[in-house]
């Protein structure tokens, strides 16, 4: 029994942590096939054998649960029920059926937001793993001072992002004496407008995130590169490989792990979009920064629609999970390479 | 082993049961005027400490007059809509709280607030200044008490007016006298005026719209943005960018401080607030009474008082707003925090200051904002509008038009 206990937790913990990041084991594979094939009992005795054996553990799960169910399957749970309600804080909610959902359907500012949303995430997302992985590559060259450089790069995570938003705006004013302005015109550019051109503003508020965000991708791929066997450097530069054919041969490849879990956590990130938004544009020029959350934000709290805005973070949720699992398919695949 | 995991389990249910399980006592009263209310300020200044002494002096008046208690909570600002909103939700909320004109109407229309009519017979009503009361009254109900109020006007650089050969003494009054400082201080190199478009429409469009004799819309959804009056504060405001009066960036700016810190600006729209802040600067500046087109008329936020339906002790919050705004206590609140009184007679504590008593003055000019449930909708739509003509992608009449439709379509659903 010990033994088997013993298994069994070891057996948790690697779910839990694929569930994190896709660090994959095959032996967990070998288990579930071999598991799927032994002979049915019935439920009851089962679910005996279950408790039986891992008591102690449901038994120590059991706060986390109730922690769980109240302040996460509950509120979700209800915010779908919501969508069907127009609800009002105070008195009885009335039932409507599916008038939010088709309302949805028809508001051409809904979709404005998503395809925004869209549009940020494709500015943001690669542009923030490509320069987390040059910053994480620079401070593991062995440069001197690595952890100044590490200090530096990671500052814009851990500075506040009201003061980083409000340091980005004052960079981009849109005048002749903003500080970026003032700088092109150096190369004879003419002053840009910037967060007040619809065609410039959702590039910028792009960028500021991923001058935000950067140094924590970088903190990823500074672990994953760690995690590099150096055997494979070396016997590549015995074999006479270029640094360039290393980096796209090994350690490129290698990082898929590390790629998976920036791209989503990036992902997410990007559809989440909200604070840049609501402190520098306030979702202008004409809608052109509006995202989804940002709407979803000024119907729930400042038009007090509460159950449309439950709709929108149902899309939301529908548009993140979707895009998740097709980064899984495509990017989450065991990292066999030796 | 199983035993002892079992008796674990047990225990662990059993202490989630008994902290689920506390019982609430509800007190319900009527008539008379006793038991105890919760009542949400915020913080209106830095100073937390004389705020604190000025609400103990406020709440011992009305507990000499009545044998209620009352706490006084303050929460921050920051979120102030949800906090309120998932408070009262929860039949949790406070049984006084302080609102703003925009969000009146709307708690009120979803039937969340106390209408106060019938308790007010014995106050006297007459003695506040007439645009206080605006704010508080939805479809000729009365919601809330005003506690103060705030005028925006224009204040102007005085080192400005020099260089472009003004006259600070005789500061423009009319639209077509502002037109002209503008255009001599854009040949000097300046800007005119902070136009903050990513900001409240409160602070751009409205004011103008006001001035030029229009209105948004009416409480009785009468859509009127777009008429003869509307448009014409459409194409000032198309003017003021089209001829670089105010900054390239105003289409999205959310202020202008750094320019105006730097004294390359005519003249900002400021109140109560931002003269603290110019004082400690050495700024040399003068207010100017609110402009005028066809009316002279300003936005000035009031703040009020209100009672929510689900207090479980309606008669003593209501007597607690009416103490709270009575005139003497008006004194000790507008003492402390700056803001211009509600009540006629308390704004004397502003005699002996020169720019304050101006202000003052004003807030008969202020109007609180576009009175509407939904005001807060509107306001987005009207916003994009405004920016899609300053980018030159619309006129002034198809901007106001396009506003009138969305307006339109927002107030259908």
């Amino acid at each position: 029994m010990t033994l088997n206990n013993a298994e069994k937790i070891i057996e948790e913990r690697e779910t839990h942590n694929n569930g994190k990041a896709p660090l994959k084991d095959q032996r967990k594979n070998k288990n579930n096939t071999s598991s799927s094939k032994k002979p049915k009992l019935p439920f009851k005795e089962r679910v005996k054998r279950q408790w039986d054996r891992n008591a102690i553990v449901y038994i120590f799960l059991i706060p986390a649960l109730i922690h769980f169910i109240i302040f996460q399957v509950f509120p979700f749970a209800f915010s779908f029920v919501l969508t069907f309600l127009d609800w009002k804080v105070i008195g009885d909610p009335e039932f409507v059926g599916l008038k939010h959902w088709i309302a949805f359907l028809n508001d051409g500012l809904a979709w404005r937001a998503i395809w925004n949303t869209v549009l940020f995430s494709i500015y943001y997302i690669v542009p923030t793993m490509a320069l987390g992985l040059i910053l994480a590559l620079i401070i593991n060259s062995g440069v001197k001072a690595s952890g100044v450089f590490k200090g530096i790069f990671f500052l814009p995570v851990v500075t506040s992002f009201v003061i980083i938003a409000g340091i980005w705006g004052w960079l981009f004013r849109g005048t002749e004496s903003g500080m970026v302005n003032y700088l092109l015109s150096f190369f004879g550019i003419d002053t840009q407008l910037f967060l007040a051109d619809s065609d410039q503003a959702l590039l910028v508020l792009a960028g500021l995130s991923i001058f935000k965000v950067a140094g924590s991708t970088m903190i990823y791929y500074f672990a994953g590169l760690q995690s590099v066997d150096k055997q494979l450097y070396e016997a590549a530069r015995i074999d006479g490989a270029s640094p360039l054919r290393i980096f796209w041969t090994i350690t490129f490849p290698l990082l898929k792990p590390i790629h998976f879990y920036v791209a989503i956590i990036t992902t997410i990130g990007s559809f989440q979009i909200f604070d840049s938004t609501f402190l520098l544009t306030g979702g202008g020029p004409n809608y052109s920064t509006t995202t989804i959350v940002f709407y979803l934000y000024q119907q729930g709290f400042a038009g007090l629609n509460l159950s449309y805005a439950a709709v929108l973070s149902y899309v939301l949720f529908f548009i993140i999970l979707v895009v998740s699992l097709i980064q899984r398919k495509y990017l989450g695949q065991e990292t066999n390479y030796y | 082993m199983k035993k002892f995991s079992i008796l674990v389990l047990i225990i662990i249910l059993g202490t989630v049961l008994a902290a689920c399980n506390s019982d609430e006592d509800a007190t319900a009263t009527d008539g008379e005027i006793s038991g105890e209310i919760t009542v949400w300020v915020h913080p209106f200044t830095g100073d937390a400490e004389a705020e604190g002494a000025m609400w103990d002096e406020i709440v011992a008046s009305y507990e000499e007059k009545y044998d209620a208690t009352v706490t006084i909570e303050t929460i921050p600002w920051g979120n102030r809509d949800q906090k309120i909103l998932t408070a009262l939700a929860a039949n949790n909320g406070p049984d006084v709280f302080y609102a703003i004109p925009d969000q009146m109407p709307q708690y009120a229309d979803e039937g969340m607030l106390v209408e106060l009519d019938p308790y007010l017979e014995d106050n006297k009503m007459d003695g506040f200044v007439d645009t206080a009361l605006v704010s508080t009254k939805w479809q000729d109900k009365t919601y809330g008490l005003p506690i103060l109020q705030e005028a925006y006007t224009l204040f102007y650089n005085v080192d400005v007016i020099e260089a472009i050969g003004k006259d600070p003494e005789n500061l423009p009054s009319t639209w077509s006298e502002f037109e002209e400082w503008a255009k001599a201080a854009k040949e000097q190199g300046f800007y005119a005026y902070s136009y903050q478009g990513g900001g409240s429409m409160n602070g751009t469009l409205y004011p103008f719209l006001w001035q030029a004799g229009g209105k948004v819309i009416t409480q009785d959804d009468e859509i009127m943005i777009n008429n003869a009056a509307g448009v014409e504060a459409f194409e000032f405001i198309n003017k003021m960018y089209e001829k670089e009066w105010i900054p390239e960036d105003s289409i999205t700016a959310m202020n202008h401080d750094a320019i105006w810190n730097a004294g390359e600006m005519l003249a900002v729209q400021g109140s109560g607030i931002s003269l603290t802040n110019l004082q400690e600067s050495d700024l040399n500046f003068v207010i100017a009474p609110p402009l005028k087109n066809k009316e002279q008329v300003t936005y000035g936020t009031t703040g009020m008082f209100v009672v929510p339906t689900n207090s479980d002790n309606p008669n003593a919050a209501v007597e607690f707003v009416k103490t709270v705004t009575n005139a003497e206590n008006q004194r000790k609140f507008n003492t402390v925090t700056q803001y211009i009184p509600t009540r006629e007679s308390a704004k004397d504590i502003f005699d002996d200051q020169k720019y304050l008593s101006q202000l003052a003055q004003y807030t008969q000019y202020a109007l609180p904002g576009v009175i509407h449930p939904k005001g807060r909708n509107i306001m987005p739509m009207i916003q994009a509008e405004v920016q899609t003509m300053m980018e030159g992608k619309k006129t002034p009449q198809e901007a106001a038009d396009a506003a009138a439709e969305a307006i339109e379509a927002e107030i259908a659903k």
